[in-house]
């Protein structure tokens, strides 16, 4: 077996090469493949993971995030100053050249903000409209941000923002929303050369990148292959055809690292896992999960340390908080539910369905995770079936309200602070359906953390959020999660402790 | 002829418009078209603002007669998913479908003619019955596996063929083979039948009796006979292809038509599913009519 | 009874007798006697349906028991194999060979299920525009072009995605997507029973139209159904089998081979016995079904001989 499997790893590569174009070292051309297509360019309407990578090596914005410390740093900003809690102001670089070698000044920013802050059709819009009030031009190189709240996470959102070359996303009441979909005028350390919507982005290193906190790419050429199949992923690595794939599972990554083709890191990452409870019994009055007892029962009956252990590995730990550990905010002093299915059985009696009751658990990524919570489930008399799907099933059953517990997971990609979790998560329900608690003081307290800057305020209402959170079960926090890598032996990637990819870093061997 | 020609011709019409009318009304009866534009994160608001900017809150006959009569002037509607016009989209994935379907077609006219040739030539012998467990076998692999197996015997372990993509012809081989098996027991069988039914016909008994044998006269004047019937089968089975490709084209990550089609199904995204259910039929039904003339053209019996 | 009434068709005097002696149904028994792909479909469906469905009730296994300890343990002839699981283990530490085990059940219903609809549809629009003609029957083979037109699995596919997935919901849509030989073979049958001429007499005397379709038309199209329905289980087993193997059908943990096999094609290179198994699973059911199918043809065509 393993004899049959070396001699096949060492031909592959010899048998495939003359068929595939190889890119590689000599032609100074590096290949990635993700799973996820990418059918837009524009970060600015794009959530994914593959559009924040993307997005971060074809754009740029004010901020970014350092790996090393996990804090905010100026990136196309200079330096900034906190006028007082709703105003704030930031200098530009000078110099900065767009792809299209125009000079960035303070009217491109000042276009993008309002650009975001009056168009409602992009993404980053309802977030930003919340606490933007207004941006002005106080010089060549300056701006001004007249806030309508004091927001904590204001740095985030600024680093979410990709900048904008002033009219190229048309005039207010004529928003060209596609305009920068298909093609890029952007500021990042590569530029794009060409797009094939849910096949490849071809991209060049922008020789004019200016001095920003990302540095500049060793590497000149990168393509970003869209390969939704992971086999098909492990054979191009493997022949040669790619040389960086992520999201790779425990027993395929350290099975291809063995082969020697190809080294594999299994990474912390900031990405946490969790179950979302209907405990204000959206999906129907008087369900079992608006019962505490049930959703405490929940929360022993599911053995996350043996699940992080077993299925996800690596660094991944058993988490007790609704956020991860290790970002700004996340006390840890609450209450935890240890793995005890007896406990859960009795809380299930007290809660008064003795012979259990059945379930609909919705999921979209870790199929095997949420398999082995399901068996733990029905250990203790819940029987669960699992609707397991893409996530866009997942969106319209939330939206409809049929959801009674889902498995969620959350990136937080380059986002240290509890508030970029808790945004989404703990909003209004009339503004957002993932808020399932149906208690205004979760709401009160998550969101109210963001809303001022002083420090020690924030962590003093994440905490007490977070505790009733705990306390009234209303998720089942589960895991934090780790980032595997696989690389070929070309190239040197390095992974950051936040699990996220900074792809730019690479150099060869 | 011209008579049964027009009328197949007007049935097909029908027929098409029938189905773009049940995919139409189906798809935006149950499924959201604004939801689908908006995305996969989008609030509430946003969807609503969608439905009346894109005009989803106008009656869906509006809208189904607008779609159509897009259709006429070339203008397949945008997909918000892939961010193209549904008709480039078309236009740039096309190619590698028509590719594999006719590599397909060719893989089954190169297995099944000659097997069924020989099956018919020496029937109830081992070549026959040779014959028809392959003919048996191939229409009960499912398709997916098949592929799946060609993948871990030619591509892993003999490291033969690529393991997928559509980067060169090389590409498609695996792949033909995977689609054009499911078309071989059809056409097989035919083969064989038509080919036996004429050898058992009078004149070539006749033939026979007066002194010509063998091979000359199964080339000269049975597989003549027989081969015609067996080509407009090939038509409906090439028309059929285009909708097969869907699992073939997935497991070899093939980026033609039928690719497309999972994807924008797992992707909600309306305006290319519609088009390309659309686009299928008319294949299917193109290729129907085609096999019908011939056949109609042979037998003029058939001109009913 | 019946191993007395075998005995009494197998025993040589039996088979030695006069062919012009024989009643039809003895001529079929015999022609099931001799032929030797019904004879293989049946003895492979039996053990398998005995297998899959009998063999849980007796065996201590379950598909669903997880053991995320033993993942991804390799067969027993594989390195590192043992007999405690012989087919292995999946990503989730479960026993192999009873989620192929299981998934018989699964391929059985969903395969009789759907043949079911199918037949239903197909035999009732069948008789109507067999016995009624005219209009209706215009009508009707009108749906039945429209039918065949359609891309099936892309259709099937989009029907499923909407209205989410359930083991009803794929039996329901694969069985209307799958009636259109019943159709075909019941009216053409309908149309010749219509016109004989004791049926025109019944209808004559004024008998109910539906004691007509019932005593005289179903019974005489049976066996043709029969046939048909056991063909249609096979190719309703592969449409399940590819649209869960796709992601849109039968839902985990149920174990249907398609999910298995989609489970499977992640660790193709390193795990390769996790698609091949329940693949063989899968066609060893379809392809015994197709024979059982191919030979009931032969059998009940009265125009096949004896071989």
């Amino acid at each position: 077996m393993k004899f049959l499997r070396d001699t096949f790893i060492m031909s592959i590569v010899f048998i495939l090469s003359p068929f595939i174009a190889l890119a590689d070292k000599s032609d100074d051309t590096l290949v990635i493949a993700f799973t996820r297509e990418i059918t837009n360019l524009d970060y600015n309407y794009g959530t994914k993971t593959e559009y924040i990578i993307l997005g971060d090596m074809i754009d740029d914005s004010l901020f970014y995030v350092e790996p090393e410390n996990l804090s905010y740093a100026p990136s196309l900003a200079s330096d900034f100053k906190i006028v007082n809690e709703t105003t704030i102001d930031v200098n530009l670089k000078q110099g900065v050249k767009f792809h299209d070698g125009s000079e960035m000044t303070a009217d491109d920013v000042v276009y993008t903000f309002n650009f975001i802050n009056k168009n409602d059709k992009n993404r980053r819009h309802s977030k930003v409209s919340g606490w933007l009030d207004s941006i002005e031009r106080t010089g060549k190189y300056s701006v001004r941000f007249n806030l309508k709240t004091p927001y904590a996470n204001f740095f985030n959102d600024c680093y979410r923002i990709k900048i904008r070359k002033k009219g190229i996303m048309g005039t207010e009441g004529n928003w060209i929303d596609d305009a920068q979909a298909t093609s890029n005028t952007g500021l990042g350390p590569y530029k794009v050369i060409s797009f094939e919507p849910g096949v490849e982005v071809v991209l060049e290193r922008n020789e004019e990148y200016f001095n920003g906190p990302k540095g500049k790419p060793a590497i000149k050429n990168l393509i970003i292959r869209s390969i939704p199949d992971m086999g098909t992923q492990q054979a191009e690595l493997m022949s040669g055809g790619i040389h960086w794939m992520y999201n790779v599972k425990k027993d395929i990554g350290e099975a291809m690292a063995k082969t020697g083709k190809a080294d594999y890191q299994l990474g912390p990452s900031l990405r946490v896992g969790f179950l979302v409870l209907d405990a204000g019994g959206y999906s129907g009055e008087g369900n079992p999960i608006t019962k505490l007892e049930v959703r405490r029962a929940m929360n022993h009956a599911i053995n996350r340390n043996s699940i992080a252990t077993n299925l996800i590995g690596g660094p991944a730990k058993a988490i007790h908080t609704a956020c991860n550990p290790v970002v700004f905010g996340c006390f840890q002093d609450v209450m935890k539910y240890e793995y005890n299915p007896e406990k859960a059985k009795e809380l299930l009696v007290q809660a008064g369905y003795p012979n259990g009751f059945d379930l609909e658990l919705y999921s979209y990524r870790d199929k095997e995770a949420a398999l082995a919570m399901v068996d733990d489930l029905a250990k203790v008399g819940i029987n669960v079936s699992l609707k397991h799907g893409k996530l866009a099933v997942l969106n319209k059953a939330r939206k409809a309200r049929q959801i009674r517990a889902y498995f969620g997971t959350w990136g937080s990609s380059a986002s240290p602070d509890t508030a970029t979790i808790s945004n989404i998560h703990w909003r209004n329900p009339e503004k957002g359906d993932r808020n399932l608690s149906g208690d205004p003081k979760v709401n009160e307290l998550m969101l109210g953390g963001e809303q001022t800057l002083d420090k020690e305020e924030r962590k003093r209402l994440y905490a007490e959020g977070l505790k009733l959170i705990a306390e009234q079960a209303y998720w089942v926090p589960l895991w934090s999660y780790s980032e595997g890598v696989l690389s070929s032996k070309d190239i040197n990637f390095v992974q950051d402790p936040d699990g996220y990819p900074r792809i730019w870093k690479t150099t060869w061997k | 002829m011209l008579k049964f020609v027009a009328g197949r011709f007007l049935v097909s019409l029908a027929v098409a418009f029938t189905i773009s009318f049940v995919t139409f009304f189906f798809l935006n009866i149950f499924t959201d078209p604004a939801q689908a534009v908006a995305g996969e994160e989008a609030l509430f608001e946003e969807i609503e603002q969608i439905r009346t900017q894109y005009g989803f809150d106008r009656p869906i006959l509006t809208r189904y007669f607008e779609w159509l009569g897009g259709i006429f002037t070339g203008d397949f509607g945008v997909s918000y998913y892939w961010n193209k016009p549904v008709g480039t989209l078309l236009l740039e994935r096309a190619p590698q479908t028509i590719k594999l379907a006719l590599m397909s077609v060719s893989v089954t006219i190169m297995v099944a003619i000659p097997l069924g040739i020989f099956a018919a030539l020496n029937p109830n012998s081992i070549i026959d019955r040779f014959a028809l467990s392959v003919a048996v076998s191939a229409q009960a692999i499912p398709n997916f596996w098949l592929g799946l197996i060609l993948i871990i015997i030619f591509s892993v372990t003999f490291q033969i063929f690529p393991v997928s993509g559509d980067k060169t012809y090389y590409h498609f081989i695996l792949p033909s083979i995977v689609l054009g098996t499911s078309s071989v027991p059809p056409v097989m069988r035919l083969m064989r039948t038509g080919l036996l039914d004429v050898i058992n016909s009078d004149y070539i008994r006749t033939a026979r009796s007066i002194g010509f044998s063998g091979w000359r006269l199964v080339t000269k004047h049975a597989l003549r006979n027989a081969v015609l019937p067996v080509i407009s089968v090939v038509a409906v089975q090439l028309g059929h292809k285009f909708g097969g490709s869907l699992i073939t084209e997935s497991v070899f990550a093939i980026n033609g038509l039928g690719r497309l089609a999972l994807l924008s199904i797992l992707g909600a995204d309306i305006p290319t599913v519609q088009i390309l259910i659309f686009v299928f039929a008319i294949t299917f039904i193109v290729f129907n009519l085609l096999s019908d003339i011939l056949n109609a053209y042979l037998d003029p019996r058939l001109r009913l | 009874m019946i191993l007395k009434y075998i005995f009494r068709h197998t025993n040589p005097d039996f088979l030695n007798r006069d062919f012009e002696k024989l009643t039809p149904k003895d001529i079929m028994f015999r022609k099931a006697i001799y032929h030797s792909g019904f004879k293989f479909g049946l003895l492979l469906l039996s053990t398998i349906t005995f297998i899959g469905v009998f063999v849980p009730f007796f065996v201590d296994m379950s598909p669903y028991d997880q053991d995320i300890s033993k993942r991804l343990l390799p067969p027993v002839w594989s390195e590192g194999g043992s007999w405690q699981y012989i087919f292995g283990t999946d990503g989730n530490g479960r026993d192999y060979l009873a989620r192929i085990i299981y998934g018989t059940r699964v391929s059985l219903t969903i395969g009789i299920g759907a043949a079911t609809v199918g037949m239903l549809i197909g035999v009732t629009l069948g008789v109507i525009a067999g016995y009624f003609g005219g209009i209706v029957d215009q009508v009707v083979s009108y749906i039945l072009t429209c039918q065949l037109a359609l891309p099936g699995i892309l259709f099937l596919l989009t029907i499923i995605s909407i209205v989410g997935s359930s083991l009803t919901v794929v039996i329901l849509v694969i069985g209307v997507l799958h009636w259109t030989l019943f159709l075909v073979v019941t009216r053409a049958a309908t149309q010749r029973i219509r016109n004989l001429d004791y049926i025109t007499a019944a209808n004559a005397i004024g008998a109910r139209k539906t004691n007509i379709i019932f005593t005289d038309i179903l019974p005489n199209v049976l066996n043709q159904i029969i046939v048909i329905f056991t063909l249609e289980v096979g190719v309703a087993i592969l449409a399940e089998a590819t649209i869960s193997f796709l992601g849109l059908g039968i839902q985990p943990p149920t174990p249907s081979w398609g999910v298995l096999i989609a489970e499977g094609k992640e660790a193709i290179f390193f795990q390769p016995w996790l698609i091949i198994l329940p693949g063989i699973a899968l066609f060893l059911l379809v392809i015994s079904i197709n024979m059982l199918g191919d030979g009931l043809r032969d059998i009940t065509d009265p125009n096949t001989n004896i071989e």
